[in-house]
């Protein structure tokens, strides 16, 4: 079995529309993979049932083999379009519940990128800036050592000088069998680090392709064929 | 991890309830510096004393309140607002979420009673008071010589009545807001109608098992022989046992419908 993620079937509708329409798909291990699409596409969707912060109204949704549950919790390291941190805490306490909760926690790693990105382990969460918590938040989840990292916007409210800090982070930071998905709008930002690339539209998978695929066939990048595709 | 999760969890509300405490207690120590001394004899205290005193009783009332809104706040906020994205991608069972939240709750409300319990003692004991505090506790010595194991028997009943019964009402809240969560839109409201749509159950269940029990029930009490001198055991003991089997049924069923909304149907925005 090669891919970390399936979906099959996959529908999920909120009241009044239809987020996910039957979705079929598979993510290969050890890949980076940009899940791009427009606003209100189905991506965060798609990453939310993956992480089972929503349940499927039908069809599956598969991580490791397995439907979302303890064991894939242990695996995946999400990072959500939000701030999920808990106000009361400083960093250093947030360090301390991740190692406490995640076994595959990385604190040198966490403390070292901190540190590059001159954020204080002694700071209320509180204080900060929207900016800054979201950095805390990407280190503490690219810190884990997990099989599958699941970014839903990772670089939408951070400074341009940090996004490059972070995308190289993402691309040193993980290990041969380990793959990332990530979700994004901002493509000419992440289109040097993605090895693949899922369009979604309306709820259902328009494209699955290599980079490289759609650079030697098409003769683009992966920016104009988005812009070509989602036309408006 | 249950473990794990109490340590946060105590950690996230110490902050709110620690400094109440400690300032309740200080209060309490004022107030019978003011009424107790010499200073109680001066009209110049009368403003200060009015003062100390309200402050006292207001902060007394903000504890319960308190006890009421941190658990639904935590509740709500750490598990099904923003929160909830950690909270629920972390490697533990929802079951102890759910454990977690109820378990600190129970903590601080008993904190409170002792709390409050303490800052009277402090305000009002003197002589009288500890000669007729030391009378009632004779008493309650003389109860346990003359009845034995069963006074034994009846204080274990009463604790675990008031723990049970407590809890059952934390998870008719916990409940209600996850079920309130289903609706989309409008959820605390339909948290709420959901709370009066429990209790409304709860009465039409109690109305049923009267109607059809009731009898039977007040004829097997009225069976005991009752006296001045000797009251049975037995009958109270059957009650508690009774009231406890009652809430536990609720017990059960509210923390059902708790963890099956956050395990199956769990839906975050």
């Amino acid at each position: 079995m090669d891919s970390i993620l399936e979906c099959r079937n996959l529908v999920k509708y909120f009241p009044g529309c239809l987020a996910l329409n039957s979705v079929n798909l598979s993510i290969p291990k050890g890949r980076i993979v940009g899940l791009l699409g427009p606003n209100g596409s189905g991506k965060s969707t798609l990453i939310k049932l993956a992480n089972g912060l929503l349940t499927p109204n039908a069809g599956q949704i598969l991580v490791g083999g397995a439907a979302p549950g303890i064991e894939t919790k242990k695996i995946i390291s999400y990072l959500p379009e939000r701030t999920y941190l808990n106000d009361w805490m400083t960093v250093q306490t947030m360090l301390d519940f991740f190692s406490d909760f995640y076994e595959n926690f990385n604190r040198a790693k966490a403390y070292d990128m901190l540190q590059r990105l001159h954020i204080n382990p002694g700071d209320r969460l509180k204080t900060m800036s929207k900016g800054t918590k979201e950095k805390v938040q990407l280190i503490l989840v690219m810190s884990r050592e997990a099989e599958l990292y699941i970014l839903d916007e990772p670089i939408g409210g951070v400074d341009p000088a940090a996004r490059d800090y972070i995308l190289d982070t993402i691309i040193s930071n993980y290990s041969e069998n380990a793959t990332v998905l990530i979700s994004t709008h901002l493509i000419t930002d992440v289109e040097k680090v993605l090895d693949e690339v899922v369009f979604i539209n309306m709820g259902s998978i328009v494209l699955t392709s290599t980079v490289d695929d759609i650079r030697e066939k098409e003769g683009k990048s992966v920016d104009s064929l988005f812009r070509e595709v989602f036309k408006c | 991890m249950l473990e794990k999760l109490l340590k946060y969890e105590i950690r996230a509300t110490a902050r709110t309830f620690l400094p109440l405490y400690g300032l309740i207690l200080l209060l309490a120590v004022v107030n019978r510096a003011l009424f107790q001394s010499a200073a109680n004899q001066m009209n110049l205290f009368n403003i200060p004393r009015a003062i100390t005193m309200t402050v006292y009783v207001v902060l007394i009332v903000a504890m319960f309140v308190m006890t009421l809104v941190v658990t639904i706040q935590r509740f709500y906020k750490n598990l099904l607002g923003d929160e909830g994205y950690l909270s629920f991608t972390l490697p533990v069972k929802t079951h102890s979420q759910i454990d977690a939240k109820m378990i600190v709750t129970l903590l601080w409300s008993v904190l409170s009673i002792l709390v409050a319990a303490a800052s009277i003692f402090i305000i009002a004991s003197d002589a009288d008071t500890l000669a007729s505090f030391s009378r009632f506790c004779a008493g309650v010595a003389e109860l346990y010589s003359r009845y034995g194991l069963h006074a034994h028997l009846i204080a274990f009943e009463v604790v675990a009545l008031c723990v049970v019964d407590f809890a059952s009402g934390v998870l008719h809240i916990y409940a209600s807001i996850a079920v309130g969560n289903l609706a989309g839109r409008h959820k605390q409201l339909a948290a709420f109608g959901a709370f009066i749509g429990f209790s409304v159950v709860e009465q039409i269940f109690v109305l049923i098992f009267v109607e059809a029990f009731g009898g039977s029930i007040s004829g097997y009490f009225r069976a005991f022989h009752y006296s001045s001198e000797y009251f049975p055991t037995a009958p109270v003991e059957i009650a508690l046992l009774g009231m406890i089997a009652y809430s536990a049924v609720f017990f059960a069923a509210f923390y059902f419908i708790t963890d099956w909304i956050l395990s199956r149907k769990l839906n975050l925005e």
